[in-house]
């Protein structure tokens, strides 16, 4: 170890400054206070060979510095070399988040404080720091527009032409009753004004962050007590949630947007970014200087909001579910894997409610029936149930809630309507309180009633569950009998035709307000999860519960406003049942993807159904099933799946095989020993593949032990009794859904990088030990250097073995030992709740983050490239799609019970016919499903269209593109995510 | 011919040879020997060899790789193929797949094979098989067997042909087969034809006009297409000779192709020089006014495009 050099001195004197600065003036000692009292927090900076350690400890208001690092130091920062600390110097707070990915500092402890210290910084720098933004910002653009970009006004213009032609249904499906031409052909964005309007108003809005929530909650809890209640007894954490939602859902502001058929909102910002300080919130602390500025997804963030935040946030800096396992579990080993975000990453750090809850229930019953269902429940207790008894009591305390807001949106709509001078305006808003006065409480007894109870329901769920992936399944199933029953109310062709009229703006304003709403993006999660959004998902067609065939009317009026507002959210999937859905149905689901780029992503019954058996036997719950977030799989509304739980690099375990346990980037021997390359301790492939497995298992292994321990922590921090009223199977067991009160309890992984790993082991296998054209060692030489002294081995492992997508039998059956391999890991451990794990094959935008966080591989992909997203083929595995289509089709479905992501892009030729762009998708997707193939979805653009839009933005708002299960706006996305989705593979069709 | 055919490549998932998703087979050799053919390496009936320099990552294995002394850097086509022998012992080294063999061998079974793994694609798509080449009548018996073959199989099939063939073998061993033709017709005159061509077209335009007779008494559909070649095949005095000829058998549809220089490329891989008389025309994509003009010049003479 070295012994302290300048920079110590150097650190030294900027952290004193920092001090002097806050114990002196006033204008900044006041951000030390809060609400709570004084702030106090210590965070230690240190570098890994010594030459650095200092701290600096916020205490009663003043701020001190100290020369060595407290035991009991918040948080500590691990600066890898001196050079990092000195980057750290130059760059902008918000940045320094973006090290610690990079893995160049290693944070051990509370991220919350790091936020906290990060905001104080940016408070220090004050217009410099917006200043360092603005260039950064100038310079981004700039590299985008001369490094990438081209430029061609026609491209965007042909885009839009897209819209213009429209194919007319051939026949008609059974269970459409109403629609002579189910593909409403005759209508575009242009045939409703009030819609445009609404769109181009949304499209332009720039997202604000919403403090009303977190703070309404804050204030109940600093009232009421969060571990204990104000008698000093520990709360029940159902009966505390419920109190605290009540109050949120009584004093959240009603609102009715203008022009708008649809009541409430989630927030009252009009595009709101919603905030969770128990899980992600404080995420952010570090950023309420700047979030307006950086470069990705900037967020608006007033000036009261941004106080209002510094001012909860020290409530919640201990109350998060990260502080939470850190303090229960003391600090455990799985978690710091989890905090380097290499290996691992725990989604349920952030969010557990990746699920389709049960709406019918709130529509087609409403709150009262659901209410009395628990009140029978509360007579049938024994005496001393006393959890079921505040379980049960909670649910119906947040059902109550829920009513109490729906009667303020009613009091609102009346109170607008007597000032509203537009007579048809004051009449939908009459009408609307007429609803709110009816639903949620009584079942909806018409379309406009249904919607909104659905969406007003919905409000609830999300003022209590975070807004990612929470997802509201068949909306075609739960709306349909409402449509054919006010349809048959009318008589004349006319009042049916401006029926239809209204069903489609009213769907269309359901499809906006779901899109009101961002799911909270810090600056790391652009490099993590970029443009990624709430993830919304609805799911149309497929079949019934008895097996029939479950296309109808409203199935193809959400397809219109699909295809009319392009929104990245909600995420839109349609299920196709091989000899049960028509022909017509999966042309139409073509159609609309060509013409929106990039939706629905379209899945088969029956791989789906074969792959979720293995986790129910009622083959009518697993015919009911709805995509959840991305393409995930849950049996609606009888199933907490929590689908996204965790991910997992795989190309992590690679690494760590190739080199006996320890990860290179990381700098860490964290695995098992399992063999050295170096020391020819693998004679077989198999010997190898066995080393590969044991890595997997152990990160495996690690993220699930987080992922229970994160289970746990809901459990205690936030119990879900709203949702657990949305769950079949939470009221009779009178056990919250957190808890394993749904009759199906699932938690769903998600496993990033297969075809790279895949063309990695067949690389390995063929050429080293196979035909023993190299040896082991002259190959991990090569990776270790990046190929760069080696062009004809990178050539050779490039070029001479057969890939998983060009039709290779071996290469197939390699794909599924990994996917085997891997479902065995999860499958031989249970979750929190006590059920099994699914596994699934798709990557968020993961595939890039990952991969800019992994060396070169032997598959010959270069160190920090992008991997293949999802279980789609590397570009170059074969010039002709079909082999694409064939592999990922004999893929076993049965190890991806938490489905897949096969992304493929398409570009057809300029002169090409819409009929045949039509039916050429379509035999390629009923040919892939005919061969057994779960999921697909299409990008129908080319890449010089998409470096158009990195140059110019501006005329591409609209742009939607699948990463890999969900859509985003391309050029919201990071730069390295926008070179990806450009190198795919592009296949003429 | 009892030899099997050296067949180019298998192409699936074609869209652009006839309806649907189609699979292509490229036959290696033709009698003719058209200055502009867009695939240059299926001109020959021989095997050969190619040199790639985009793909080549200049390790120069194959230097001493090869026995003959026939590559060098020096020469811009990089393989002497007076000096080459076609041991081929340079492909298997390439580690980039730089160098490459050229047409292989194929037994019926194992094309039938391969075009039947596409299948499935036809049957959603009504798509089918497209013999092309090259030449596909050059192997007359090898293609009425492949062809029937599939046909029993139920796939569709189309052949690609320049229409230089003898009449009968082809309407005896291969037309009962075919459910689609699409025949060339480049070159009116002659003497021009055989400049370009490389034979004269008495052969072609009889076997076109007999085969569309056929066709207008419920045979085989068959379409006639012409390339557009810059000042070679789109000159006013062709075309009109072409519309001629189709007003007289009452041809009433017909495809353009518009000119490419993507075959100087390859042109250079297989090492043939550029022709002398390639102007500057052939070194662009055809301007797509000028398409435009050709084109009119068939509709006004109610011809339909395909």
């Amino acid at each position: 170890m070295r012994t302290k050099n300048y920079m110590n001195t150097l650190t030294n004197w900027t952290l004193r400054l920092m001090a002097a600065q806050f114990n002196y003036r006033p204008s900044l000692q006041k951000y030390l206070n809060s609400t709570d009292g004084w702030t106090n927090f210590s965070i230690g900076l240190k570098t890994e060979n010594g030459t650095v350690e200092q701290a600096i400890q916020f205490q009663n208001g003043r701020v001190k510095v100290l020369k060595y690092i407290p035991d009991h130091a918040d948080a500590t920062m691990r600066f890898i070399s001196d050079d990092v600390l000195k980057e750290m110097v130059k760059i902008t707070p918000n940045e320094t988040i973006n090290l610690i990915l990079k893995n160049k500092v290693i944070l051990d402890g509370n991220m919350a404080y790091l936020g906290a210290f990060n905001y104080f910084v940016s408070l220090l720098m004050g217009k410099r720091h917006q200043k360092m933004l603005e260039r950064a910002n100038r310079q981004e653009v700039k590299s985008r527009k001369e490094e990438y970009g081209i430029t061609n006004p026609e491209f965007s213009e042909d885009l839009l032409k897209r819209k213009n032609f429209r194919l007319k249904a051939e026949t008609i499906d059974p269970g459409v009753k109403h629609l002579t031409d189910p593909y409403l052909s005759q209508y575009s964005l242009d045939s409703f004004p009030r819609i445009k309007m609404l769109h181009e108003k949304h499209l332009h809005t720039t997202p604000e962050i919403s403090a009303e929530r977190p703070v309404l909650l804050t204030r109940w809890y600093r009232k009421n007590g969060f571990e204990k209640d104000t008698n000093g007894n520990p709360w029940f954490s159902e009966i505390r949630q419920a109190h605290a939602f009540q109050y949120l859902m009584e004093n959240k502001k009603p609102i009715i947007r203008p022009e708008c058929l649809i009541a409430g909102t989630t927030c009252p910002e009009e595009v709101g970014v919603l905030i969770y300080p128990d899980t992600t919130g404080t995420v952010i602390w570090g950023e309420l200087g700047s979030i307006d500025k950086r470069v990705l997804t900037p967020y608006f963030i007033s000036d009261k909001t941004a106080q209002e935040l510094h001012d909860i946030f020290p409530f919640w800096a201990k109350r998060t579910t990260r502080a939470w396992i850190h303090e229960k579990y003391d600090y455990p080993f799985c978690q710091k894997i989890d905090e380097r975000f290499v290996a691992s990453f725990n989604f349920k750090l952030v969010s557990i409610s990746h699920t389709v809850p049960d709406l019918p229930r709130f529509v087609n019953d409403g709150t009262k029936a659901m209410i009395e269902e628990v009140r029978q429940q509360i007579a049938v207790l024994d005496e001393g149930e006393t959890d079921k008894l505040n379980t049960l009591r909670s649910m119906i305390l947040c059902l109550e809630g829920l009513n109490s807001y729906a009667a303020n949106l009613a009091q609102e709509a009346g109170r607008l309507a007597e000032k509203e001078t537009d007579l048809k305006r004051k009449a939908e808003l009459s009408e609307l309180s007429r609803i709110c006065r009816h639903v949620p409480a009584n079942p909806a007894r018409t379309l406009d009633e249904a919607v909104n109870s659905a969406w007003i329901s919905w409000i609830g769920l999300l003022m209590e569950n975070t807004n990612v992936s929470l997802s509201p399944g068949r909306l075609d199933q739960l709306f349909q009998p409402f449509f054919d029953k006010d349809m048959k109310k009318l008589s004349t062709k006319q009042e049916k035709k401006q029926y239809l009229e209204h069903v489609l703006e009213l769907i269309s304003c359901y499809f906006l307000r779901n899109a009101e709403h961002h799911a909270l993006v810090p600056d790391v999660s652009n490099y993590l999860f970029g443009g990624s959004q709430s993830e919304t998902a609805i799911t149309v067609g497929g079949v019934t519960p008895q097996g029939k065939d479950a296309v109808n009317d409203m199935t193809y009026i959400f397809l219109k406003v699909t295809e009319m507002l392009s929104l990245s959210d909600p995420n839109m999937n349609a299920r196709f049942k091989l000899g049960v859905n028509s022909d017509t149905f999966l042309k139409r689901l073509c159609e609309v993807n060509y013409i929106t780029v990039a939706t629905p992503s379209m899945h088969n019954d029956d791989a789906v159904i074969e792959a979720f058996s293995q986790n129910a036997d009622k083959i009518e719950d697993l015919r009911d099933w709805a995509s959840t977030g991305c393409v995930e799989i849950t049996l609606s509304g009888k199933h907490m799946s929590h689908t996204g739980a965790t991910s997992v690099n795989m190309v992590a375990g690679l690494e760590m095989a190739l080199n006996n346990g320890y990860h290179p980037l990381m700098n860490w021997h964290l695995g098992p020993k399992t063999g050295r390359v170096e020391n020819n301790d693998f004679k077989t492939f198999d010997d190898f593949f066995k080393a590969f497995a044991a890595q997997q298992k152990f990160i495996i292994d690690n993220t699930i032990a987080l992922n229970n321990m994160s289970a746990e922590a809901y459990a205690y921090l936030r119990p879900t009794p709203l949702l657990s009223t949305a769950i079949q199977g939470a009221v009779q067991k009178a056990k919250d859904v957190t808890k394993g009160g749904a009759i199906y309890n699932t938690s769903g992984s998600f496993n990033i990088g297969l075809c790279d790993v895949v063309d990695s082991l067949m690389v390995i296998k063929k050429l080293v030990f196979d035909e023993k054209r190299i040896s082991f060692k002259e190959l991990k030489e090569a990776i270790d250097s990046n190929f760069q002294y080696n062009p004809s081995l990178h050539a050779m492992v490039l070029k001479k073995v057969s890939r998983f997508g060009s039709g290779s039998d071996e290469a197939v059956e390699m794909a599924n030992r990994v996917t085997s391999l891997i479902h065995s890991c999860y499958k031989s451990t249970k979750n929190f709740r006590g059920g099994d794990y699914t596994v699934g094959f798709w990557s968020v935008a993961q595939h890039v983050a990952y991969g800019t966080l992994s060396g070169a591989l032997p598959s010959g992909r270069l160190a920090y490239r992008h991997f293949s997203p999802g279980v789609t083929p590397d570009a170059s595995a074969s010039k002709n799609f079909l082999d694409n289509i064939r592999d990922v089709a004999r893929l076993n479905p049965r190890n991806m019970d938490n489905n897949i992501a096969f992304n493929v892009k398409l570009v057809p030729a300029a002169d090409d016919s819409r009929e045949k762009i039509v039916n050429t998708m379509y035999s390629y997707v009923k040919t892939y499903f005919e061969q057994g193939g779960m999921q697909i979805q299409f990008n129908m653009v080319n890449s010089d269209v998409l470096k158009d839009a990195m140059a110019n933005p501006e005329n591409y708002k609209n742009l939607l593109v699948r990463i890999s299960g969900y859509n985003a706006y391309f050029v919201n996305l990071n730069k390295d995510m926008q070179i990806e989705i450009i190198e795919r593979a592009e296949y003429r069709s | 011919m009892s030899k099997n055919p050296l067949i180019l490549e298998i192409k699936g998932n074609s869209l652009d040879d006839g309806p649907g998703i189609r699979s292509v087979v490229f036959f290696k050799g033709c009698p003719l020997s058209c200055i502009w053919c867009h695939n240059p390496e299926s001109k020959k009936a021989i095997v050969e060899i190619s040199f790639d320099s985009n793909e080549c990552v200049g390790c120069n294995t194959c230097l001493k790789t090869c026995p003959d002394n026939a590559l060098s850097r020096e020469n811009p086509f990089f393989i002497d193929r007076t000096r080459c022998n076609l041991c081929f012992a340079c492909v298997t080294d390439c580690p980039s797949g730089a160098m490459e063999k050229v047409g292989r061998e194929m037994t019926i079974s194992v094309l039938v094979e391969k075009v039947l793994k596409d299948k499935p694609f036809f049957d959603t798509s009504q798509g089918g098989v497209t013999f092309s080449g090259g030449e596909p009548t050059l192997y007359m018996l090898f293609l009425a067997e492949a062809a029937k073959v599939l046909k029993e199989k139920g796939v569709h099939v189309l052949i690609e042909t320049c229409g230089q063939f003898r009449y009968e073998t082809f309407m005896d061993l291969v037309y009962p087969y075919v459910d689609l033709i699409y025949f060339d017709i480049k070159i009116m005159d002659s003497r021009i034809h055989k400049k370009y061509c490389g034979l004269s077209n008495e052969t072609i335009l009889e076997n076109f006009k007999r085969l569309y007779r056929k066709f207008q008494e419920g045979g085989v559909e068959i379409l006639p297409r012409t390339p557009l070649i810059p000042d070679i095949t789109d000159t006013n005095e062709n075309l009109s000779a072409i519309i001629s000829l189709f007003r007289e058998e009452n041809v009433n549809k017909t495809q353009l192709m518009p000119y490419h220089p993507l075959w100087q490329d390859k042109n250079q891989k297989i090492g043939i020089k550029p022709p002398s008389n390639s102007g500057n025309k052939m070194g662009e994509w055809m301007e797509g006014d000028r398409v435009k003009i050709c084109k009119k010049l068939y509709t006004d003479a109610g011809i339909l495009m395909e």
